[in-house]
């Protein structure tokens, strides 16, 4: 659905000194400075898929899915949707995607919902019947019905991106693009917003490329995660794959009747607090089963307890990364 | 030809959209349509207090009487007022291309110049018209100006063709901020000069600067050189009762021209918030 | 204790000259841009002059020289205050503004200036040049007229401040300012002799232009300038020019008083 191939994207920016000589000396000279944003990314999303991308600030995420929707032209190499160059062929290309923007808003802010909905529909060509079928899907799942008739300035922030979702929908896109759709969401917008990704997916079969910050829309929507950092791509694949490669280990508190310390040759010994013991092992060594069998032959074990690396540890540590 | 045809008809579907969505806008905002009304008309008492309080005491410029500069001034106006009805957007480009204001076009299925003047149809820019019409009816009124079938379809082509010519240089001046990455806010200053430019007899002007106007700026064909051959005034440029048609053919050739720039300048579009 | 409060707006006044400096093309754009409206200006004057003389005794050379120096006198008059008033009450950052420890319109003025003092180096300068070099030196009518041309002009700063002031607590009334500054300053251009001497338009027209205060911003300096008054007229219309910034003076009292009590009510 969706091929990225060698992509590359270079930014000139301009250094000004600092201080009044250094503007004095800008009016007169200005020094230029590459900068690499995105540094060869190569990767393809098949048809059906939800793919987070995830990365730090400034990791060139954001310029990469701004490449991927046709608003930045790659430096060099290209992408595909459905086969098509979307540099090249714009205009057709687009048909097949929908785009959110989270901090921005392509509804017209002055009037009511439906009025920027209207203007959609004669832009895509898309039949009334179609319309009237797609709204209903949609009001089905985000309940937009009852915002047709609102202006959207006076939306708050989560019926605006249900707005946003739905326009974004209209006519019905392959891929859906959402950039940090999730931002500034309270609790109830953000399930029905992860509610209609999952369902849409699951209806229409939209392709779905999502960017976040937000730990839980990774855990819940995410079959396939893309980290990038540094412009160039640090993790490709499903989360418990991630988790499996960055960190291949587990963590087991073991607490004792007593202040011991019993060792073992294939664990590491994290911390002793009272009679509270936490080992480091890896998964490919052996079990915990095994590793608590073992312990027990020791001393008497009261309680045990097992601590994954959670998901925020392997996003941390893939940001640490340095390839 | 029939492929044609509908994309004609895809894109004024659109545009009717846009108009109607403009409308509602403006609706929205009564106070608005106040401070306008009132605003727009009175840019052109300046120009017309100097004809008719300056120019009258002097008896005309260059050969020029006093109501054939009523009649330039009032193409001029009209010409203004159509350019700022389709393209004052061109004069806030920078802004969009600070703010990343094209993302959203971007991703659609039109073409981009074409979302960016038309998403904000400036509706309001009939506020310069009321005036325009007033002082081209007066200048008609002095100079005898008939309209006969023929005179009518020349200024429709006169009034077309300088609209493009505006309208191509504001999208050429606006793609510079591609290249300089900030906002150039060009709009009053370029407004000057097509007034001076095009409200007086270019002739008054140094030879050099005329050439300049004629060939590498195309504002010569605005108003002077067509207006000059509908008023049966001599120019360099007299070509036989074309003139009008040549303006349409200038502004067709601009417009293109901006449209071409723009799209290699769209290329270095870098968005926002990177 | 004087000093420090002063400071306060002499480092407003210092950032304001370092970002006004920021932007290298519109700094060049703007001086290319004026340069050009000065002598399309100059072209129409010596056009419809030729080499005759108006009522008053002025001939064409003067009339370029009006051009060249209303041109450098318009960059003297630039203001920023009153988009500052708009932005800070579109923003609801005028309630932040006022609450700080130092008055606001103090930091607007100092803002100002800052902005003011850049644009003395970077457009005053080039455009007094490339005036002097392409249109004609604007050379004042007699050296004893500098002393009365500094105080009007001063005046006349002191009053266009205070009109855009004045103007600006507009933003207060929720009216659309866009269309109003537009209006202001094409009245300011038509009113005030910057583009049109008004001896140019009828007694009548004149005499009603004269009692307003607009002319007191471009024309009485520049008739000072090129002499096209004598000196009785002159000192007579400083004398109503002094009376004018009073009044405005006190007008603009008595309305920032009454902008600031009602910020402070509404809390912003």
């Amino acid at each position: 659905m969706i091929t990225v191939r060698d992509l590359y994207k270079e930014y000139r920016v301009t250094e000004r000194g600092r201080g009044l000589g250094g503007t004095l000396k800008a009016l007169f000279k200005q020094e230029e400075k590459i900068i690499k944003a995105v540094n060869g990314l190569d990767f393809y999303v098949g048809k059906g898929e939800i793919v987070g991308f995830i990365g730090p600030n400034g990791s060139g995420k954001s310029t990469t899915i701004k490449m991927m929707t046709g608003i930045l032209a790659p430096t060099s190499g290209e992408v595909l949707i459905d086969g098509r160059n979307i540099t090249r062929y714009r205009k057709e290309a687009v048909r097949d995607i929908g785009v959110v923007f989270g901090q921005r808003t392509q509804l017209n802010w002055d009037l009511r919902l439906e009025e920027s909905f209207e203007l959609l529909r004669h832009i895509y060509r898309i039949e009334k019947k179609d319309y009237r079928e797609t709204l209903e899907v949609m009001d089905s799942i985000l309940g937009v019905g009852e915002l047709l008739n609102k202006p959207v300035r006076q939306m708050s922030l989560g019926q605006r991106v249900k707005g946003d979702l739905t326009a974004a929908m209209l006519h019905s896109p392959k891929v859906l693009f959402l950039d940090e759709p999730t931002i500034g969401l309270d609790v109830g917008s953000k399930y029905a917003l992860r509610k209609f990704i999952k369902e849409i997916n699951a209806i229409k079969g939209t392709t779905v490329i999502l960017t976040t910050h937000d730990l839980g829309d990774i855990q819940e929507l995410c079959e396939r995660l893309i980290i990038i950092n540094g412009g160039v791509m640090m993790e490709d694949g499903n989360l418990s794959e991630i988790v499996e490669r960055i960190a291949p280990y587990r963590t087991l508190a073991v607490e004792y009747y007593d202040a011991v310390v019993p060792e073992h040759a294939k664990a590491e010994i994290l911390s002793v607090s009272d009679n509270v013991v936490r080992y480091k092992f890896m998964k490919a060594d052996m079990t915990a089963a095994e590793l608590i069998r073992d312990l027990s032959e020791l001393y008497p074990i009261k309680d045990v307890g097992i601590e994954e690396a959670g998901i925020d540890d392997i996003i941390r540590i893939a940001y640490e990364m340095k390839k | 030809m029939k492929k044609i045809g509908s994309a004609f008809a895809y894109y004024l579907g659109v545009t009717m959209c846009n108009i109607k969505m403009a409308l509602l806008t403006i609706v929205e905002y009564p106070s608005n349509i106040l401070g306008w009304v009132i605003s727009n008309p009175i840019q052109f008492l300046l120009g017309f207090a100097t004809i008719k309080f300056v120019v009258e005491q002097f008896g005309g410029i260059n050969g020029w009487s006093y109501g054939q500069l009523a009649f330039l001034y009032g193409i001029s106006v009209l010409s203004h007022a159509f350019s700022m009805i389709f393209f004052v957007q061109g004069w806030f480009m920078g802004f969009f291309v600070i703010e990343g204001e094209f993302d959203r076009f971007l991703t659609r299925p039109l073409s981009v110049l074409y979302q960016f003047f038309f998403t904000n149809i400036n509706v309001f820019g009939f506020t310069d018209l009321i005036p325009g019409i007033l002082v081209f009816l007066y200048g008609c009124a002095k100079t005898g100006f008939s309209f006969t079938a023929s005179n009518m379809v020349g200024i429709m082509a006169l009034l077309i063709g300088a609209t493009l010519i505006r309208g191509g240089i504001y999208i050429l001046l606006g793609t510079t901020s591609f290249w300089t990455k900030s906002a150039n806010d060009f709009g009053q200053f370029v407004q000057e000069i097509f007034d001076k430019t095009t409200m007086y007899p270019l002739s008054m002007y140094p030879e050099a600067m005329q050439l300049i106007l004629t060939f590498l700026i195309p504002i010569g064909w605005v108003s002077f050189y067509p207006v000059s051959e509908l008023m049966g005034i001599e120019t360099a440029f007299s070509a036989g009762g074309m003139g009008v048609w040549i303006t349409l053919g200038v502004g067709i050739v601009t417009m293109i021209a901006a449209g071409l720039v723009f799209r290699i300048g769209l290329r270095r579009y870098e968005s926002a918030g990177n | 204790m004087f000093d420090g409060a002063l400071d306060k707006y002499l480092f407003v006044y210092k950032t304001r000259i370092i970002r006004s400096f920021t932007y290298k093309f519109e700094v060049y754009g703007n001086i290319l841009m004026q340069v050009i409206i000065m002598i399309t200006t100059a072209f129409f004057w010596k056009a419809l002059f030729g080499s005759e003389t108006f009522g008053n005794g002025i001939t064409a050379d003067s009339m370029l020289t009006y051009t060249v120096m209303s041109s450098v006198l318009s960059v003297l008059f630039t203001t920023g205050v009153e988009r500052r008033m708009q932005q800070s009450v579109e923003k609801g950052s005028i309630a932040i503004d006022m609450m700080r420890p130092v008055n606001v319109f103090g930091v607007f003025l100092a803002e100002d200036l800052g902005s003011l003092t850049a644009l003395l180096v970077q457009n005053l300068l080039p455009i007094l040049l490339l005036g002097s070099l392409l249109i004609q030196v604007p050379v004042i009518a007699s050296p004893s007229a500098i002393p009365l041309f500094a105080v009007s002009l001063v005046l006349s700063m002191g009053i266009n401040w205070l009109m855009a002031a004045i103007f600006g607590m507009w933003a207060f009334t929720a009216i659309s300012m866009d269309a109003l500054f537009q209006a202001k300053k094409h009245l300011i251009r038509l009113l005030s002799g910057s583009i049109i001497p008004i001896w140019f338009f009828p007694k009548w027209l004149a005499d009603i232009l004269n009692a307003l205060p607009f002319v007191y911003i471009y024309q009485l300096p520049l008739d000072i300038y090129i002499g096209s008054a004598t000196d009785e007229e002159i000192y007579s219309r400083i004398l109503l020019q002094l009376v004018w910034a009073l009044v405005l003076a006190a007008l603009f009292c008595l309305l920032s008083k009454r902008v600031l009590k009602k910020v402070l009510v509404q809390g912003g």
